[in-house]
C-alpha cells in the first residue's frame, strides 16, 4: 500500500497541508504502492536468478547455442512471461469481478512480466544475435517493451501538459475564455460601430433644400435609383465574384481596422493554439495505445513465426 | 483512422455532469491508474471545490486520460474529464502559492 497517510499527517507540515488541501501538479511523481513494490523486487529477483545463472553457464566448453536444454528453459520461460503479459492485463480489463485498485496491480505486473520475458528472451539468445527468426522475434519484444516505456512517459507528461493548456483556455470560474473574449470584442465592434456616423446622418448633413426653405428628408437624386437588383447584386454570388481572403493582408486582421480590439484579438489567437495543442497531445495519447497495439500483434506474429521456424527445424532432430 | 478528439470540459458542464452521478462506482473499479481505495463520493464533492485530498489528489495526477471509464458509466457521464478538472485545479493550486 501507498505510505500510510497517519505517519504524515504525524509532522505539523503535513498536518497544516491535510488542512489547506493537497496542492500543486509536479512534473516527476511517484507513488509505489505496496503491490509495486513486491512486483518490483520479485521482478529484480527472477531476473538476477536468471542473469546469475546466464553468467555461470556462460564458461568455455558450454553449449551455448539457443537450441541447447538451457536455452530452451529460458525460451520456455521467456514465454511463459510474454503470454501472461499480454493475456493478464487484456483479460482483467474485460473481467467482471473488479475490485478498486485490481487494475492499476495488473498494469504494473503487465510491465513486470514484460521486462522479464525481455530479459529471458535475451538469455534465450545466449549471445547468438544473427539475422534469423529468433533474432526478430527478440527486436520486436524489444520495440513493444520500449514503446511500453515510452507510453508510460507519455502518460505521466501529456495529462500534464494538456492541463497546461486546459488553463489558458478556462476563465478562474472554470468558463470557456473564447465566450468571454468573444463578447469583448462584440461590445468593441458595437461601441465602433456607434462612433462612426450612419450612412443615413451622413446623407442628411448634404440633404437637399425645398425652394421653399424646408430640408428635403431624402436626396432628390433617389428618385432616379431603381430599387430592382442591379446586375452586379445579382451576379454577387456568381464563383467569378467570390470574394477570396487575403489571409496575409493586414486588413484581414480585425485588430488592425480597430486597435481596441488588439488585447482580445491577441488572447483569442493564444486561446486557439492552446486548443489546437491540446488536441494534437491528445491525439499523440491515442495514437500511442493504436501503435503499442499493433506492436504487440506484430511481437505476435514474429514470436509464432520463430516457434514454426525452430519446431520445423529441430523437433524431427529432437524427436530421435 | 483516428477519431475526432474531444477536448475539456468547461466548469459549469463538469458541475452538471457532477451531480447527474448516481455514484455506482463502475468508473473507478475500471481505472487502471487508481491505486489505492477511494470512494466516488469523495471524489465527486473533491472535484467541484473545497480541499483535495492526498489520496485524490494522487489520483487526479496519476490519471492518463484513457477514457477507460467513460463506457461504463450507466448515465453516459465523462469522467475523464471531471479528472481533468481535478488536475486543473491542483495546476492552479501551485500557481497561487
Amino acid at each position: 500500500m501507498l505510505t500510510s497517510d497517519t505517519t504524515r499527517s504525524s509532522s505539523p507540515t503535513a498536518l497544516d497541508k491535510e488542512k489547506r488541501g493537497e496542492r500543486g501538479y509536479p512534473r516527476f511523481f511517484f507513488y509505489p504502492t505496496g503491490a509495486w513494490a513486491f512486483g518490483f523486487i520479485t521482478t529484480l529477483l527472477i531476473i538476477g536468478g536468471g542473469g546469475a545463472f546466464y553468467v555461470w553457464y556462460n564458461r568455455p566448453g558450454a553449449d551455448t547455442f539457443p537450441g541447447s536444454r538451457v536455452g530452451l528453459i529460458y525460451a520456455v520461460i521467456a514465454t511463459v512471461f510474454f503470454v501472461l503479459a499480454a493475456v493478464g492485463f487484456s483479460l482483467r480489463r474485460r473481467s467482471r469481478k473488479r475490485a478498486m485498485g485490481q487494475l492499476n496491480a495488473s498494469l504494473n505486473w503487465h510491465i513486470f512480466l514484460a521486462i522479464m520475458a525481455l530479459a529471458f528472451a535475451f538469455f534465450h539468445a545466449l549471445g547468438h544475435f544473427a539475422a534469423i527468426s529468433g533474432t526478430y522475434a527478440l527486436i520486436g519484444l524489444l520495440a513493444l517493451s520500449l514503446s511500453g516505456m515510452v507510453g508510460r512517459v507519455l502518460d505521466r507528461v501529456l495529462p500534464r501538459m494538456i492541463t497546461a493548456e486546459m488553463d489558458a483556455v478556462l476563465t478562474a470560474q472554470g468558463d470557456d475564455r473564447g465566450e468571454t473574449l468573444s463578447q469583448e470584442l462584440q461590445a468593441i465592434v458595437t461601441q465602433h460601430s456607434l462612433a462612426v456616423p450612419s450612412p443615413q446622418l451622413l446623407a442628411n448633413q448634404h440633404a437637399p433644400v425645398a425652394p421653399t426653405g424646408e430640408a428635403l428628408n431624402v436626396p432628390w437624386d433617389l428618385a432616379y435609383i431603381s430599387l430592382e437588383p442591379t446586375q452586379q447584386e445579382l451576379d454577387r454570388d456568381a464563383p467569378h465574384y467570390r470574394f477570396i481572403p487575403d489571409r496575409k493582408s493586414a486588413l484581414s486582421r480585425i485588430d488592425v481596422l480597430m486597435p481596441p480590439a488588439e488585447k482580445p484579438m491577441a488572447e483569442m489567437r493564444k486561446m486557439q493554439q492552446a486548443m489546437r495543442r491540446e488536441q494534437r497531445y491528445r491525439r499523440l495519447l491515442r495514437l500511442w495505445r493504436t501503435a503499442h497495439i499493433t506492436l504487440a500483434i506484430v511481437a505476435v506474429g514474429l514470436i509464432i513465426y520463430h516457434l514454426i521456424y525452430v519446431g520445423v527445424l529441430f523437433l524431427p532432430g529432437l524427436m530421435h | 483512422m483516428l477519431k475526432a478528439t474531444l477536448l475539456h470540459k468547461t466548469g459549469p458542464q463538469i458541475v452538471q455532469e457532477i451531480h447527474a452521478c448516481i455514484g455506482c462506482n463502475e468508473c473507478l473499479l475500471v481505472c487502471p491508474a487508481l491505486a489505492e481505495p477511494l470512494t466516488i463520493d469523495i471524489l465527486n464533492r473533491e472535484t467541484v471545490g473545497g480541499h483535495i485530498s492526498p489520496a485524490v489528489a494522487r489520483f487526479a495526477r496519476s490519471c492518463t486520460q484513457c477514457g477507460a471509464c467513460v463506457a461504463p458509466c450507466p448515465v453516459g457521464l465523462h469522467r475523464d474529464a471531471m479528472m481533468m478538472w481535478l488536475k486543473l485545479r491542483l495546476w492552479r493550486s501551485a500557481q497561487e502559492n
